[in-house]
């Protein structure tokens, strides 16, 4: 398609305007990380701050409470994406290319919870786990959420795609099964792998609820409770929260910016089911 | 180790291709054998975890929610009574009523917002387009409670919701303190949660379409509306109800948002479903924990039965496959 020099001005004017508005939230929060108690609410609006004075950055980042969170947060997210890689393509990989007795069964058990509204488990969950003695340890925050259906799902349509042609001839070679998951299909799965482990990062990093019902012990608080409950504990220190914020905000944008190629091709995925 | 496991003795004058036949047999059914025990390992963690954290507390659920406990006596079996309960609680309806009324507006607008941003998208030449993508996905990725916060930040007196309104000559506005803004005000974050996914998965649907049903489009001399009316948006259906229902499903259970925001106020404008549930669960009222798993049970009912109208709705007229 021809476009005329107009055509092409607005069009690059409204794609400058688009990028600009999404990214105004964010931007916003950065800023007011570097404003004064009084600048970050003085009307009428100004984006950049009087002065760049990290004080804000500078408190938050000698705060132990804040500190802590990150580290403990970042510590579970790690653990947790990898068992998580690790539990959902070993059922992936038997789902996709073994054959069974009661498959079908299995996999309408495994299946299922993808249809099961969050609410539905979450309070019952709070109480089985309770019972197992499992509150306030880094168990809770991390064994529960392991198995995902969702996860499951995408890396079997992956291993499904895969040819048969390898997997045969390295079961004529002699290998078992555990050999070809592990030489064969796990060295290829790096593409689902960046998808499914950066979508577990994101919501053990971004989860508050579950955290908020399990932990109160200070050591194991995660960086979201600390951030949700900052108001209400510490008043309207707008400046300092948004510090924080934005430093909290950073390793779930690091890992998109990374992996951007990988995600947005794997949305495409998730979407064509 | 040999995977072919072929002790049958073949007769000495069958020929070569039965032998072969019978020694495929022989390892496919060995394959099977040896598959049972590797699969059951290898299924053991999820199936075990789910068992645990899943199916367990949702059956467990449906029980208490039958029944009436105490720390001193056994469980009593009271039947349906938490539901009636909660079916004649005007609270629990009132918070459907709000959940349902913050899909209305989270939905169509966010479906609306993505198909334009993709159509746009569509248009630009490869590196814009591939630098707007990852835009538009940047707010997916950016966690409620610190988006609730940078809203509530936005939405303050002299935050810059007033300056902004205070251009076209409107008065300051308590945004998430005016019973009859409050939810939209909320909304405003929701959709900017969300939008972004729908785009992509909408624009990879709109890269689908063939280009000659474009080019024919161009040469009978339609123009950008018929087209998108005509070819873009009857192709796109299936994807629209893909979209539409994982939308309503998924905003219907928000909560995080009027926690952290309004705490469900003013005068409970804000109270979604789920918040509501949370809200009686932490209730110290007896049996509140029966009374919120009958709500969340409930809630589960209304959410799968709607999803279906509306799955039936959109799917009605039939879809047209490119």
């Amino acid at each position: 398609m021809q476009k005329t020099p107009l055509a092409k001005a607005v069009s690059a004017v409204l794609a400058v305007l688009i990028f600009v508005s999404i990214l105004f939230p964010i931007a916003w929060m950065v800023m007011a990380g570097f404003k004064g108690k009084t600048e970050v609410l003085r009307s009428p609006f100004q984006f950049f701050p009087d002065t760049w004075n990290p004080r804000n950055y500078n408190a938050i980042i000698h705060d132990h409470q804040f500190v802590r969170a990150m580290i403990v947060t970042f510590i579970g997210a790690v653990v947790f994406t990898l068992l998580s890689l690790f539990v959902n393509s070993l059922a992936a990989y038997a789902f996709a290319r073994l054959e069974f007795s009661f498959k079908r069964f299995w996999w309408v058990f495994c299946i299922t919870p993808l249809f099961i509204p969050m609410m539905a488990i979450l309070l019952t969950s709070f109480v089985v786990v309770a019972k197992l003695h499992m509150l306030n340890t880094f168990a809770v925050l991390i064994i529960p959420g392991v198995a995902s259906s969702f996860t499951m799902f995408f890396l079997r349509q992956f291993y499904l795609s895969y040819p048969a042609a390898t997997e045969e001839a390295a079961l004529i070679d002699g290998a078992n099964r555990w050999q070809i998951f592990l030489r064969i299909f796990l060295p290829q799965s790096k593409a689902p792998f960046v998808v499914m482990g950066t979508v577990s990062f994101l919501a053990y990093w971004n989860s508050y609820i579950w955290p908020v019902l399990t932990i109160t012990d200070p050591n194991l608080t995660q960086i979201m409770q600390v951030l949700g409950n900052f108001r209400s504990e510490r008043g309207n220190d707008w400046g300092l929260l948004m510090a924080g914020s934005s430093i909290a905000a950073m390793p779930t944008v690091i890992l998109l910016l990374i992996f951007q190629r990988y995600i947005v091709n794997g949305v495409r995925i998730a979407g064509m089911k | 180790m040999s995977v072919i496991s072929n002790n049958k003795v073949v007769p000495a004058w069958s020929s070569l291709a039965e032998r072969r036949a019978l020694r495929r047999r022989a390892r496919r059914k060995g394959n099977l054998q040896r598959s049972n025990l590797t699969a059951y390992l290898m299924i053991a963690p999820m199936v075990i975890l789910l068992a645990i954290f899943v199916i367990y507390p949702l059956g467990y659920a449906v029980w208490l929610s039958g029944h009436r406990i105490s720390f001193y006596k056994p469980a009593v079996w009271v039947g349906l009574d938490f539901y009636r309960f909660v079916l004649t609680d005007p609270q629990f309806w009132h918070s459907l009523r709000v959940g349902l009324t913050y899909s209305a507006i989270v939905v169509p607008t966010g479906l609306v917002i993505a198909l334009l941003l993709a159509s746009f998208i569509k248009t630009l030449s490869t590196g814009v387009a591939s630098v707007l993508k990852v835009t538009v996905y940047i707010p997916a990725v950016i966690a409620s409670v610190l988006t609730a916060n940078i809203f509530v930040l936005i939405y303050q007196d002299q935050g810059i919701a007033n300056w902004f309104v205070g251009l076209f000559g409107i008065s300051p506005v308590a945004w998430l303190n005016d019973p009859s803004i409050a939810l939209p005000a909320v909304a405003v974050p929701g959709l900017w949660l969300g939008f972004g996914i729908s785009t992509l998965i909408l624009l990879a649907a709109m890269l689908d379409i063939p280009s000659s049903y474009y080019e024919s489009a161009s040469l009978d001399g339609a123009n950008a509306f018929q087209t998108m009316r005509y070819i873009t948006l009857p192709l796109l259906r299936n994807v629209f109800v893909f979209l539409a229902i994982t939308g309503f499903t998924l905003s219907l259970q928000e909560f995080l948002l009027p926690l952290i925001m309004t705490q469900g106020g003013p005068v409970d404008r804000t109270l979604t479903p789920n918040l509501f549930i949370i809200n009686s669960f932490r209730d110290s009222t007896p049996y509140a924990t029966s009374f919120s798993l009958a709500a969340a049970l409930l809630l589960f009912v209304v959410l799968g039965s709607i999803s279906l109208i509306i799955f039936k709705a959109i799917s009605s007229v039939k879809a047209v496959d490119g």
